[in-house]
């Protein structure tokens, strides 16, 4: 019977689980999380295993930094087998080692390449397309749409840019919230947080003067409205202010 | 005037410049960095990314550039930011996210040096008052002393000038104010000057394509020379746009955008792929082939040169392929270590094989019949592969390359 292993969902559960199969020598035939489609033909095992306090540094120790990054990612992304494809990249690279991100013609090393990288796109894309507002008591708020759980990501890059200043992001399809203090930020429920969506003094001043400065530095005889969605994806439009009447 | 009216004012006139990048610095302020790889934060409706505030100073200038909007001699509304405005736009539109910096530009007011003492003026007070970490690209004013240039470049993380046209004839016709000369001191100047406080991320130029007569070649020389002589980052071509009537500017219907984007994909071979120029276009064929990419229309002139062995050419050589680029080339290298490549592992690497297999063998196969390789069938199909116009953001590729 096909064994189906189940973990809590987190990151570090997912380490948690993967370090109990690598020294069992099991071989899952997936890993899901607790909400799985039940199936006849599956057994479903659920180890209940609890988190490690050291395992990322177990891990750390076994993996390299870069190697870690990717699996990382691929941990965020919107992949459905995500879990399996993370177990069989950290086994195979323990019996190939450094060398193995070069073996391209492994299924699960191309598909680890291809997901991480497309998570970086996406999160580096939205470093950029992050809007805020400027709410009274000078709270900058965004809301957010990704397809791939990036919002600690791009937190980690508004920590650096905007340190001096309150700030709120949401990612809405998710009911996720970044919460920064000017010190840290805080990823919570969106159950947990109350925003009072009331614009600052000068919000509509600037905002306006976006949207002007938008349409004016297009050149008409340049019209690409094809190369524009292609590096914009509509899917965003809804937050970008400078589009969302377009849509 | 209002604030408003200003910067519909002076960001319409300042959209003609080409550059848009902000990579290169790593600058940490209280307020605001810069990204060493850069951020694109918007795409306007032509397609091109929208980085940086894009405005100029003022539109008001002395001199009369022909191809120029705000030529003395233009009758059009003319505005001046102060200072402190500059400030209060950039500020208020980083700490939104809208951008990644300020772009700042300036027709020139009494004399180049008065000009620059405003440009600098507003840069510390970005720099100095408001403590701005974000990135800033400034033109320098031609014909501005060695003092002031040391100034501003103190401040800034881009200082350029725009040569515009790629030699003096050209320039003696459509910018009569102009010559090449002051525009090369200030390459020159920030060449030998530039460390990690003096314009960090270097300096780019531009030049307006279509404008006058030079060809490909005049043009291609010059940012040859101007790359090997100035360190420059990058060369921006800018498709003429008729913006004005003069008996010396050509009457274009559309602004010529396939002969620039021909011209980006030169200057990529000059940059990334050990190509020179003379490799490309020479005395008796002064001009890119509008059909066919510029490496495709190598590779057709040299056909005896290939097929190439995936497996065992050297880099150099996989570089010259059509369809293989600078990322799949290394990663070719990488593979080919430890397995023999196929034509299904390279498109996994981001081969373009619609392109490439005309060119290549792997383990000694070809991938398609060897009577069809003559040059003719080759151009024909590739002509119709060339989908180059619809990524024509040539702007963008910067992200992965500088
Ligand atoms: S100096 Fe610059 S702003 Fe003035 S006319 Fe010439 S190109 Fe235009």
């Amino acid at each position: 019977m096909n064994k189906v292993y189940v973990y809590d969902g987190t990151f570090l559960g997912l380490l948690t689980l993967i370090k109990y199969l690598l020294s069992s020598k099991i071989k899952p035939y997936n890993i899901v999380t607790s909400d799985y489609q039940e199936n006849l033909f599956l057994e479903v095992i659920n180890p209940h295993l609890k988190v490690m306090n050291n395992i990322s540094e177990i891990f750390y120790k076994m993996f390299d930094k870069a190697t870690m990054k990717r699996v990382y990612y691929v941990f965020l992304s919107k992949e459905e087998n995500k879990e399996i494809i993370i177990y069989y990249y950290l086994l195979n690279y323990l019996k190939y080692g450094y060398a193995l991100h070069r073996m391209r013609n492994l299924k699960c090393v191309s598909k680890v390449l291809e997901i991480s990288r497309k998570v970086g796109n996406e999160a580096h894309k939205l470093k950029g397309f992050v809007r805020f507002r400027e709410l009274k008591q000078n709270i900058l708020y965004a809301e957010i749409n990704p397809d791939n759980d990036v919002l600690e990501i791009i937190s980690r890059h508004f920590k650096k840019r905007l340190k001096n200043e309150y700030w709120v992001i949401k990612d809405v399809p998710r009911n996720m919230v970044s919460i920064y203090d000017k010190k840290d930020f805080y990823l919570v429920s969106g159950d947990d947080v109350k925003i009072i969506f009331d614009l600052s003094e000068s919000e509509e001043e600037f905002s306006k003067m976006w949207q002007d400065f938008y349409r004016n530095v297009a050149i008409k005889e340049r019209k690409n409205d094809k190369c524009r969605r292609n590096f914009m994806p509509k899917k965003y439009w809804p937050y970008l202010l400078e589009v969302r009447d377009e849509l | 005037m209002e604030l408003r009216e200003k910067l519909i004012i002076l960001a319409d006139s300042a959209k003609y410049d080409a550059s848009c990048s902000s990579s290169g610095s790593q600058r940490q302020g209280n307020f605001g960095n810069a990204h060493m790889a850069g951020i694109c934060h918007s795409f306007s409706a032509d397609g091109r990314c929208i980085s940086l505030l894009k405005i100029l100073l003022t539109n008001a200038c002395i001199f009369d550039c022909k191809y120029c909007l705000n030529r003395k001699s233009n009758n059009i509304k003319r505005a001046m930011f102060t200072p402190e405005e500059i400030c209060t736009i950039t500020l208020n539109f980083y700490k939104r996210n809208y951008i990644e910096g300020l772009f700042l530009s300036s027709g020139i007011i009494k004399s180049p040096d008065y000009t620059m003492e405003l440009l600098i003026k507003t840069m510390e007070l970005l720099r100095y008052k408001y403590h701005f970490g974000g990135y800033i690209h400034v033109k320098a004013i031609p014909g501005a002393s060695e003092y002031n240039l040391q100034r501003l470049g103190k401040l800034v993380d881009r200082m350029s000038a725009n040569i515009e046209l790629p030699t003096e004839s050209g320039l003696k016709l459509l910018a009569p104010d102009k010559n090449s000369d002051k525009v090369e001191k200030i390459m020159h100047y920030v060449k030998n000057k530039r460390n990690k406080n003096f314009v960090p991320a270097g300096q780019s130029t531009q030049m307006i394509i279509g404008a006058s007569k030079e060809s490909d070649l005049d043009i291609m020389q010059k940012s040859e020379n101007m790359y090997h002589n100035y360190n420059l980052k990058r060369v921006f071509y800018s498709a003429y746009i008729p913006v004005n009537q003069d008996k010396n500017l050509p009457s274009l219907l559309t602004p010529p955008l396939k002969r620039e984007n021909r011209l980006y994909q030169t200057d990529w071979l000059l940059r990334y792929y050990g190509f020179k120029v003379s490799d490309i276009l020479d005395k008796d064929n002064p001009n890119l082939n509008i059909l066919v990419d510029p490496k495709a229309s190598w590779a057709l002139k040299h056909l005896e040169e290939f097929p190439k062995e995936i497996n065992k050419c050297p880099y150099k050589e996989l570089l010259q392929v059509p369809g293989i680029g600078v990322t799949s080339a290394k990663r070719i290298m990488k593979s080919r270590q430890y397995f023999n490549l196929d034509f299904a592992d390279l498109k996994k690497m981001g081969v373009v094989l619609k392109r490439a297999k005309y060119f290549i063998t792997c383990n000694g196969r070809f991938s398609l019949n060897k009577d069809f390789l003559n040059s003719h069938f080759i151009e024909a199909n590739l002509v119709l592969e060339d989908k180059s116009p619809l990524k024509e953001n040539n702007h963008q590729l910067e992200l992965f390359h500088e």
